[in-house]
């Protein structure tokens, strides 16, 4: 296992490393400058304030420079933020989006797994079509769509929930919601079909002549075996949702890290594009690494090493 | 022009307000909480006035900060820290009497060194202020920016704590209004040394000598507030004890929050704009920016006058801010924008309107295209429209192709809408055949427009060339630069000349519509430079 592990390490280094080289290179090939003001100062002055920055020099160097910065955990500073460090920026901005990510997982999943288990059961019932429909709803209609409309009747009509903002749980609510129906709508449809295969099979046929209850057959042995294919989907789309999500964010309000990495590329703040793309790069080869072991939890049958060690 | 009847209103109700004080009813019209929850479009991403480049911070900065004019209703230079000034006979030298009883939020009193200080520090190369091309005219500025000469050579002497001599080495007819922009406002040196690489990136990090003090800003969060400075010395005139701001990216949430009470003002989108055009409080802001087709006479066929004039007079350009834009937007009458300049009563925009480089004639448009296309030797004409890649500007495109190929047999144009930055590259190489570019004054004066299309400007993106033009330029900033009518005349005749040759095609002015509560009265709101000054603003009851 240990072994395994520190190749699995060390591949996740250089799948980093790779990450930060080729998003390096594509980056400075975008034109223009990072300078917001660009449009009205002149060629000598652009070339000035390259000089100052080190933007003059052969690109080679300056990606050697970027990446010995990085080692010792300098990311540089933002240009739309003057003299702000990109580490704080993102600092300051990630915990909005991976707890509104987090949330919208955790009720999409949950949630799904319970209509999405409902609805194997009561396959090919009135129940499992409803089921089934309201999945596709929710997998149909884009979140920001169903965003505006909780807003609008949720918060504005009816003053259940704050209508945009971050502060306390409440609201976290409606942003939740819609960020959380996409998932859910996954996990539903997953869980059914996984559920529907399991629930054909033999040994479900022997747990039921053994007498267990119909609970104890669908939560120890149907839904178990069903969550492998959601295992795969679950991680990277975590890690999607806890960088956040733009639209969501900006529909609520939420002082999260989606909209900053969309604006960084484009006005070429070229170390903000980097710091974002490697902290989503990095939360992505983790929760790679992470899903394989819990595959194995899941399911022994799926080892993670030949020697099984 | 809504904006100056909104303004207007406000001076009225401002006034009997003051008339009704001084009749003893005292609380007659202000409301007893006097707090102002404004929304902003974007983060507040610097208050290091050195180094901003974005509206929200030179907004912000204007409010929190002071430098020796203020600038009032129709940009009208208003008392700042300058009590006195006097300008030379030649109008290269000004002397400022400083007023002795401004202070830094630290405790320290505004002096003439803060200013020398602060417009050294903005225009050392080491600083990158993006904005310190303003400071071009004023003594050694331009060969300090080029790193030639020392700051300290810079034309700005403190004499004593309260005296402030600034020199120029060129007439700069503007230069009062360029004082009220706060790349132009004092700092303070012990707190810029202090704070170090902090300085100006959260609220605690930053000292104020404005009307507010910026409070509850981490540097990157979606919200702040501004509190009445209790050490301003002209504290009794400001009526707002705070004015909260909060980000909401998105019109259709700020509307939202707007019909909950929850903000006082927001911005409307062009649909939005569009259903409620018969709100009474509607309050269209006129940008100073002008959007126009640029050609690239580099290329032969743009140097083509024919082709130019037809490509013009083609383009329903009511048609196209009414239905198309719909966001208050309207047609540009030349290229420096109405509202931005008067003289005697009379906008610039009008003096040096030409109607018939504005107006949509589609048979004369015919008549000069086949004649054009005859002088090339061509029966066809392949034309690249470049443009941004917003909405706004994909409708752009869009609309002029259609008008184009609708009306004018062999025009064939291909449209390419990019990202911002690659649609400045592009201009600037010259890989273009007609960009749709806008351009915004930095301060209330036509040159800040007419500059652009000067031989030499770098920026001159299109190539467009005139000698008369040029001369008319130079003219309105040497020989004629103190005599006001003269300089005034000049820049006239300059936008005619660019407008009858259509060296560009001017297509509209740039506005935002917002929502404005109409308790909310004295919101000083200017096109050029800073736009909100929030200074007089009061909540009536």
């Amino acid at each position: 296992m240990r072994k395994y592990l520190l190749k699995r390490v060390f591949y996740m280094v250089l799948t980093l490393f790779l990450v930060a080289t080729i998003t390096f290179f594509l980056m400075k090939l975008m034109p223009g400058t990072p300078y917001s003001n660009q449009e009205k100062m002149t060629p000598q002055q652009i070339q000035i304030m390259n000089e100052q920055y080190g933007l003059n020099k052969p690109i080679w160097l300056q990606y050697l420079i970027y990446l010995g910065g990085m080692l010792h955990g300098d990311l540089g500073t933002s240009f739309q933020y003057s003299n702000q460090p990109v580490s704080y920026l993102i600092s300051s901005r990630i915990g909005a989006s991976a707890q509104l990510g987090l949330q919208a997982m955790i009720f999409g999943v949950v949630i799904g797994i319970i209509i999405g288990s409902f609805a194997a059961i009561n396959r090919n019932t009135w129940i499992d079509t409803l089921c089934t429909i309201l999945s596709i709803i929710g997998k149909s209609v884009p979140n920001f769509v169903l965003a505006v409309l909780l807003q609008f009747y949720i918060a504005l009509k009816l003053g259940w929930f704050p209508i945009a903002d971050w502060g306390g749980f409440s609201y976290t609510v409606l942003p939740t919601i819609a960020l959380g129906v996409g998932p859910l709508a996954e996990t539903a449809r997953f869980i059914r079909t996984g559920m529907v295969d399991v629930l054909n099979s033999d040994y479900i046929e022997l747990a039921r002549a053994k007498g267990l209850t119909k609970f104890g057959i669908v939560y120890h042995h149907a839904l178990r075996n069903s969550l492998i294919p959601l295992v795969t989907l679950i991680g990277p789309y975590t890690v999607a949702l806890m960088t956040g999500s733009m639209v969501i964010e900006n529909i609520f309000s939420i002082p999260g890290i989606g909209e900053q990495f969309v604006k960084s590329i484009t006005t070429n703040d070229y170390p903000t594009i980097m710091g974002v793309t490697m902290l989503f790069s990095a939360g992505l080869v983790v929760v790679i690494l992470l899903t394989d072991i819990v595959y194995g939890i899941i399911d022994p049958r799926i080892r993670l090493s030949g020697n099984g060690d | 022009m809504k904006i100056n009847k909104f303004a207007k209103l406000g001076t009225v109700v401002a006034l009997s307000s003051v008339f009704l004080v001084a009749c003893g009813s005292k609380s007659s019209s202000t409301a007893s909480k006097q707090v102002l929850n404004w929304n902003e479009s974007a983060e507040l991403p610097t208050m290091d006035l050195s180094t901003a480049t974005d509206v929200v911070s030179f907004d912000t900065l204007n409010n929190t900060n002071e430098g020796l004019y203020r600038l009032g209703k129709d940009s009208k230079i208003e008392p700042g820290i300058a009590t006195k000034t006097q300008v030379s006979n030649d109008g290269m030298k000004y002397t400022f009497t400083l007023r002795k009883n401004s202070k830094w939020s630290n405790g320290q009193k505004v002096t003439a060194k803060d200013f020398v200080y602060s417009w050294q520090r903005t225009v050392n190369p080491k600083t990158s202020s993006q904005y310190a091309y303003l400071f071009s005219g004023i003594a050694n500025a331009d060969d300090i920016m080029n790193g030639k000469k020392a700051v300290s050579t810079l034309g700005i002497k403190a004499e004593g704590n309260y005296k402030l001599v600034v020199t120029l080495d060129k007439k700069l007819p503007y230069f009062k209004l360029l004082m009220g922009f706060p790349v132009f406002f004092p700092q303070n040196e012990k707190a810029v040394k202090e704070y170090g690489s902090k300085y100006g990136t959260a609220s605690k990090y930053m000292v104020y000598n404005g009307p507010f003090e910026l409070t509850k800003w981490t540097g990157s969060n979606l919200s702040w507030t501004l509190k009445k400075n209790s050490d301003y010395w002209d504290k009794k005139n400001v009526k707002l004890s705070a004015i909260n701001f909060k980000v909401n990216k998105s019109t259709t949430t700020s509307y939202n929050l707007y019909q909950s009470g929850k903000l006082d003002e927001t911005n409307l989108s062009a649909e939005q704009a569009k259903q409620l055009s018969n709100s009474k409080q509607l309050v269209t802001r006129k940008g100073a920016s002008t959007f126009y087709l640029q050609y690239n006479q580099t290329k032969k066929e743009y140097q083509n006058a024919n082709i130019r004039k037809a490509i013009s007079l083609v383009i329903d350009r009511k048609q196209f801010v009414n239905k198309v834009l719909g966001d208050g937007s309207t047609v540009a009458k030349g290229l420096a924008s109405t509202g931005l300049a008067k003289l005697n009563g009379t906008d610039f925009a009008d003096a040096a309107s030409v109607k018939s480089a504005v107006a949509t004639n589609r048979a004369e448009a015919k008549k000069l295209w086949a004649k054009g296309l005859k002088e090339l030797g061509v029966t066809s004409l392949d034309i690249q429209l470049l443009s941004d890649d917003t909405d706004k500007a994909k409708d752009s495109t869009a609309f002029v192709q259609s008008q184009i190929e609708e009306n004018l047999s062999g025009a064939k144009v291909s449209v390419s809408n990019v990202p911002f930055k690659t649609r400045l590259a592009r201009s600037v190489s010259g890989d273009f055949g007609i960009v749709i570019s806008g351009w915004g004054a930095d301060f209330s004066d036509p040159i800040s427009f007419l500059d652009l299309f000067t031989s030499d400007n770098s920026q001159n993106n299109g190539k467009w060339k005139n000698t008369e033009y040029d001369k008319l330029i130079e003219a309105s900033k040497t020989t004629d630069a103190a005599n006001t009518t003269k300089r005034w005349n000049d820049l006239v005749k300059a936008q005619k000349i660019l407008l009858n040759d259509q060296g560009i095609s001017p297509l509209y002015q740039q506005a935002t519509a917002t929502l404005v509560k109409s308790k909310v009265k004295g919101v000083i709101y200017n096109a050029a430079g800073v736009n909100y000054n929030f200074k007089d603003t009061y909540i009536a009851k």
